[in-house]
Formats: C-alpha cells, sequence, structure tokens
C-alpha cells in the first residue's frame, strides 16, 4: 500500500519535473526542478529496493551535480538567462530542418521499440517477490561484491576519480599567457 | 535489522489491539504511529530549536557579562514565543527584483532537508523512526538539501549581500562535507554498518565503550567531525555566510518574518541534528551506563533522556565556542578545510582500517584490561 | 506480527510532508496576521541604504566551481568507501584482513594523490594561486 504512493509520488515528481525542466523558461528554475527530478528518482530506487543506490543517488546528485550546476550557471553570470524569451521547445525550429527531425523521430521510434521489446522479454521473470518482504540490505552485498568479484573495477575507478580530479584541476587554472 | 519504532511496538501486547482497533490495516496503523512520533519529534525539535535561540542569547550575556532576556516569563524563557508572534505578525516584503519563485522554495527546501534528517536520528534503541541500514548515509546525503537551499536563498533574493553569502556558504558546506563524511567513515568502519542501531549496539555499557575512546584516531576524528559539523551548519567561527559585519546577514539579507524564521528555525533544529549525531557515533549515544538484558518503555524513556543529555551539552559547547572564537577570513576556511581537516581525516581513516586489523577491532580500554568479548 | 514491507521509508516521508505543511502553514497564518503596506521604496533589495546599482546577478569567481568539482570527486570516492568500510569488520572476522586492508588502502592511496597533486599544484589555495600564476607570467 505505502509502497504503491511511495511510487507514484516519486514518478510524479520524477516527471513533472522533467517536463518543468523542459518547458521553463528561466535556466536557474530549470536547474532547481532538475534536483526535484533526481529526488524522485531516488525515491523510484528506494521503491525498488535499492537503499543504497538510492541514498548514493541524492548524495551526489542533489548535493553535488545540482550544486555545481548552479555554480556553473553563475559563471556565466545572471542576465542573460532570466530575459531569455524562449524556452527548450522554443527553440527546437532552430535546432534543424525537417529531414533531421524526420531522422530523429525514426531513431526515437525505434529506440523505444527495440527498449519494449527488451522489457517484454524479461518482464515475465522480474522477482516481484522480493519486493514484499522486509527492506534488503543491499550494502554488504554491495560490499562483498565491491571487494571480491569487482575489485579491480573498483581500484580502477579511483585511478578514474584521480584523473578526473586532475582534469578538473588543470581546466580550471588560470592560463598562462 | 531494519527495526522502526512500529516493529518496536510490535513487540508489546497492546499492538494487536491497537491493531484491531484499525482492522487489521498494518500499514494504516504504521502511518498513524509514525505520524505520531514524527509530530512529537517535530513539536520537540520547533521547542528545541526556538530555545536554542533563547540559550545563544542568555549565554553570550552570561559570557559578556550581561542579563539577557529577562522580560518574557521567568528568566525571559518564554522570548522565543515572543519572537515566534512577532515573525508571524511582520509584513512581508519581497525586493522586487527578487525570483519569486526561489524566494518561496528556498526556506521550505531548507525545512525539508533538516526534518527528513529527524527521521534516522537515534532517540532510544526502540523509538528510532526508522533504524535504515544506511542510517548515517543517508542523513549526510539528504541534509546536503540545506546546502543548495542556502544557495537559493542567496541567489533568489537578487541582493549583492544575499549573493555573496549564499555563494560563500553552499561552497563552505560541500567542502566541509568531505571532513565530515570521512570522519564518519572511520566510525562506519569501526561499527562494521552504517545504520544507527548497529553503531550504537557497538558502544552499549560503559563510556569506555564509545568510539570517541576506542582508539586515539576514532579520537581525533571526534574532533574531526564536530569543527566540520559547525562549518556546515554555518555556526561560529564558520559563520562567514552570515558575517554580519561584512555580508549584513548573508543568504537571509532580504528574507523578513515568517520565511526569515523558517531559515533561522532550520538552521537551529540542524545545528541540534549534528550534535545528535556526534552523540550517536562517538558518545555512546542512547545507551545506558549498565548492560540490561530486558527492556520495557520506562527504560526506553530514560534513553531518552541519556540521548538528549549528550545532544544538549554539545549544543552548548557550539554555543560557547560562538561566543568564544573571532570569525575566520575565508581563505583561512577554506585552507583549513582541504589542507588540515581532510588529510587528517584521511589519515584517522587509514589509522582505524589498520587498527582494525591489527588489534582485531578492540578498543584501548579493552586491550588494557586483557579482555576482549 | 511485525510489520514489513518498506514502512521504514514512511517517515522519511511523513517528515518532508511535515515540513511542506509547516511552511505553508506559517505561510498563510503570516499573511492573515501580518500587515500588508508595499511600497517601492521598501522592497527595493538592501544595499546599506544605497540606491542599488545594477543586478546582484553577475560572473562569479570560477574558484567556487572549482571547489564544486573537487567536492563531487570526493563525494563519489566516499560513496564507493561507505560499502567496503560497513563490511571491514566483517571481513576481518572471517580472516580476511590483511586482504581488506590492501584493498582499502590502495584505494585511499589514489585519493591521497590527487588531494597532493591539488595541494601542490595550488588549487586548493583560495587567493594564492592566481597571484602565483600570476608571478610567473611576469
Amino acid at each position: 500500500m505505502f509502497l504503491q504512493v511511495l511510487f507514484l509520488l516519486s514518478a510524479a515528481l520524477t516527471i513533472g519535473c522533467g517536463i518543468a525542466v523542459a518547458v521553463t523558461r528561466n535556466l536557474m528554475h530549470s536547474c532547481v526542478f532538475l534536483l526535484g527530478t533526481l529526488i524522485g528518482i531516488a525515491g523510484l530506487y528506494a521503491t525498488l529496493g535499492a537503499d543504497f543506490v538510492a541514498v548514493t543517488q541524492i548524495m551526489v546528485y542533489v548535493g553535488g551535480i545540482v550544486i555545481l550546476m548552479l555554480f556553473a550557471v553563475m559563471l556565466t553570470g545572471g542576465k542573460d538567462f532570466v530575459s531569455r524569451a524562449q524556452n527548450l521547445l522554443g527553440l527546437a525550429p532552430s535546432m534543424g530542418n525537417k529531414w533531421t527531425f524526420a531522422l530523429g523521430g525514426l531513431v526515437g521510434v525505434v529506440f523505444i521499440l527495440t527498449n519494449i521489446k527488451l522489457m517484454m522479454s524479461v518482464a515475465g521473470t522480474l522477482p516481484v517477490k522480493t519486493i514484499n518482504n522486509e527492506l534488503p540490505s543491499t550494502v554488504s552485498e554491495i560490499g562483498h561484491l565491491l571487494v571480491k568479484d569487482h575489485v579491480l573495477a573498483f581500484e580502477l575507478s579511483s585511478v578514474l576519480l584521480l584523473g578526473a580530479l586532475v582534469g578538473a584541476a588543470i581546466i580550471a587554472r588560470p592560463r598562462k599567457q | 535489522m531494519n527495526q522502526t519504532v512500529v516493529s518496536y511496538l510490535a513487540q508489546y501486547e497492546f499492538f494487536d489491539s491497537l491493531l484491531a482497533l484499525f482492522g487489521g490495516n498494518q500499514s494504516l496503523l504504521a502511518f498513524v504511529i509514525f505520524l505520531v512520533f514524527a509530530g512529537a519529534i517535530v513539536g520537540m525539535a520547533a521547542t528545541i530549536g526556538g530555545l536554542g535561540t533563547y540559550a545563544e542569547r542568555k549565554i553570550s550575556a552570561d559570557i559578556q557579562a550581561r542579563l539577557g532576556p529577562n522580560r518574557v516569563g521567568p528568566y525571559g524563557i518564554l522570548q522565543f514565543l515572543a519572537d515566534g508572534v512577532k515573525m508571524m505578525t511582520k509584513e512581508d516584503v519581497m525586493p522586487f527584483t527578487a525570483d519569486k519563485f526561489l524566494f518561496y522554495l528556498a526556506p521550505m527546501l531548507a525545512l525539508v532537508g533538516v526534518f527528513a534528517t529527524l527521521a534516522v536520528l537515534p532517540f532510544s534503541t526502540g523509538f528510532t523512526l526508522s533504524d535504515m541500514n544506511v542510517g548515517i548515509f543517508y542523513l549526510i546525503a539528504i541534509s546536503s538539501l540545506v546546502g543548495v537551499s542556502v544557495f537559493l536563498g542567496g541567489y533568489a533574493s537578487n541582493s549583492k549581500w544575499s549573493m555573496l553569502g549564499g555563494m560563500r556558504g553552499a561552497s563552505q558546506i560541500i567542502s566541509y562535507e568531505i571532513p565530515v563524511t570521512i570522519s564518519i567513515l572511520a566510525i562506519t568502519l569501526l561499527a562494521g554498518g552504517m545504520g544507527f542501531g548497529t553503531i550504537s549496539a557497538h558502544q552499549r555499557g560503559l563510556p569506555t565503550n564509545w568510539f570517541v575512546f576506542h582508539n586515539p584516531f576514532a579520537f581525533v576524528a571526534f574532533f574531526v567531525y564536530f569543527i566540520g559539523a559547525l562549518a556546515e551548519t554555518n555556526r561560529a567561527p564558520f559563520d562567514l555566510p552570515e558575517a554580519e559585519s561584512e555580508l549584513v546577514s548573508g543568504y537571509h539579507t532580504e528574507y523578513t518574518g515568517m520565511r526569515f524564521g523558517f531559515f533561522a528555525l532550520a538552521e537551529y533544529i540542524e545545528v541540534f541534528v549534528v550534535c545528535g549525531v556526534g552523540a550517536a557515533l562517538f558518545l555512546g549515544g542512547s545507551n545506558l551506563p549498565v548492560d540490561l538484558t530486558f527492556d520495557i518503555l520506562p527504560l526506553q524513556l530514560v534513553q531518552v533522556v541519556i540521548f538528549m543529555t549528550k545532544a544538549l551539552l554539545l549544543y552548548y559547547v557550539v554555543i560557547w565556542i560562538r561566543w568564544t572564537f573571532p570569525r575566520l577570513r575565508v581563505d583561512q576556511l577554506m585552507s583549513i578545510c582541504w589542507k588540515y581537516l581532510t588529510p587528517i581525516a584521511i589519515f584517522n581513516l587509514v589509522g582505524c582500517a589498520v587498527w582494525v586489523v591489527v588489534f582485531n577491532g578492540k578498543s584501548v580500554a579493552q586491550l588494557l584490561m586483557g579482555s576482549g568479548h | 506480527m511485525t510489520p514489513t514491507s518498506f514502512d521504514g521509508l514512511m517517515p522519511v516521508v511523513i517528515f518532508m510532508g511535515i515540513a511542506v505543511v509547516l511552511f505553508w502553514g506559517g505561510h498563510f497564518a503570516s499573511v492573515l496576521l501580518a500587515p500588508s503596506k508595499p511600497s517601492h521604496l521598501k522592497s527595493t533589495p538592501y544595499e546599506c541604504g544605497e540606491q542599488p546599482v545594477g543586478s546582484a546577478w553577475s560572473m562569479f569567481n570560477v574558484r567556487f566551481y572549482v571547489v564544486g568539482l573537487i567536492f563531487i570527486i570526493f563525494d563519489v570516492e566516499s560513496v564507493l568507501m561507505f560499502p567496503v568500510a560497513a563490511i571491514f569488520r566483517e571481513l576481518n572476522d572471517m580472516g580476511q584482513g590483511a586482504y581488506a586492508l590492501i584493498i582499502f588502502l590502495s584505494f585511499i592511496s589514489v585519493l591521497i594523490e590527487g588531494i597532493a597533486y591539488c595541494w601542490k599544484k595550488g588549487d586548493l589555495d583560495w587567493v594564492k594561486s592566481y597571484q602565483v600564476s600570476h608571478k610567473k607570467r611576469s
């Protein structure tokens, strides 16, 4: 019962804010609606019993990425985007001609059909049973997998993050002229 | 593992009669019980937040040899109610240049972020509303909403002071989240779990079992956590986002009336929450000093009192620090975070990991007494 | 009889709901109780009594962005470390403490490398890095 309510709330938040991100005219408002979408996705993870992933979603996206986006918007100064007369949908006609839109539509249809086909094949085998049990602890499972089966990925991810850190530092450094 | 206050109450007999009252609808009963407890906790947190403003003024008056508020009620203790009424009856002024939507949203986000952390705060072993497996991790994550709200509050006002305060506040909050998170990681490592129940179960008994006395690294980690928590809640000496002498009032310069009140309430409750987390993680939480095998409801209330005492003592220290230390400069703020606290926190984490392996997870006291259980 | 099935998430939603209700309740109470005499001068942004010049929404220094970037990277690292830290003791009890320690320390050492690099190159300084590069230029 509660699970359905939580799912509906999260889904409504995700979709509603997702649409608002696209149609709002103010870039700052878009960022804030994106916050709502990301929290909604965290709620969806929680309804699937993936507690650790849900919290990670909030921790990384809400706490980090959204603030970074807000900072990035402030880098540009705030005058242009407030007075922008068009929203993203309004910008669409200038993004291509009828051929590009036709091609994009075709790709979209193929993509959706492929996804439906994929989902149909796994829909019957979904482990519905586990959902009504206790909220499972995914933390120790993830921990064991990280240490045993995927230890190389775990270590390499730290190297990847080191690369990202160095790259970020270099990009943001004032250039010598 | 995933214990809630409902599953705690379910072991008593009166729970079944309650369930019968609700026609056997477990979800509805759980909802009602949660609602009652949540209402009680919010009421208590709001009172603590209100009394926090009073305590702040009274303690600062004590430190500066003044009287402080003493008109409303005995010793001025009802001052916070008078302040609340005044805030509600103040005219609501919004700058005409402001971003109206975000101007409304920012204090609400602060309130949502702070209240959501109350859901996992371990008031006692049974009365923890929800003892999630990811408890402390969830708390860190959801409280980062406050950082967003500080930035949005500053941005939406479209006043220069607010904007500067908001930018500073957001960057300060996210910076100090790193040493705090890494210190908490060290405790997760010692306790072997992120749930508050697991963490508190490891600190049962005498104060020698508290994690702050577990090993030298954890002892240092407590101070790293506490300093970082001060900065995360924008408390002095880290109150740069609202530094009166340079930024008027920081990100809430343009906020008046009730919305300012909500910002202030969220801030004071957040201080209480971080003090509670400090008490739960490092100072033994709600554990009684003796190990009892039985469990009755009044015992839970004693636990609540113990937890609140520890948290409020830390709260006192927070206020004491505010009126003792001068404010930092913004470059000092950043270098303290990245060049001192973060390396020290990482060192503590490594130390704790090595300690667990070398001494098989025993605390200093257990090693000294030569007994391990 | 123990209630199960995700009830642990209910308080989170309830508390968020209480926060929203409290906010709007307080808002409407203040709408009812508070006087409202708007004037243009009253609603100008506060600038210590001066006439405000321009908008506050201006370009901000890139250093805030750098702090945000470094934060996200450390954030992701700590997210990855949490599950390993949570089972560290369990692994130690299973007699795999040394193995877990090596895994954990090699992960942290890369993290330390990152912070050492940023420290050395002056990215952690709030003011200095810009002055240093200025000196080099001349």
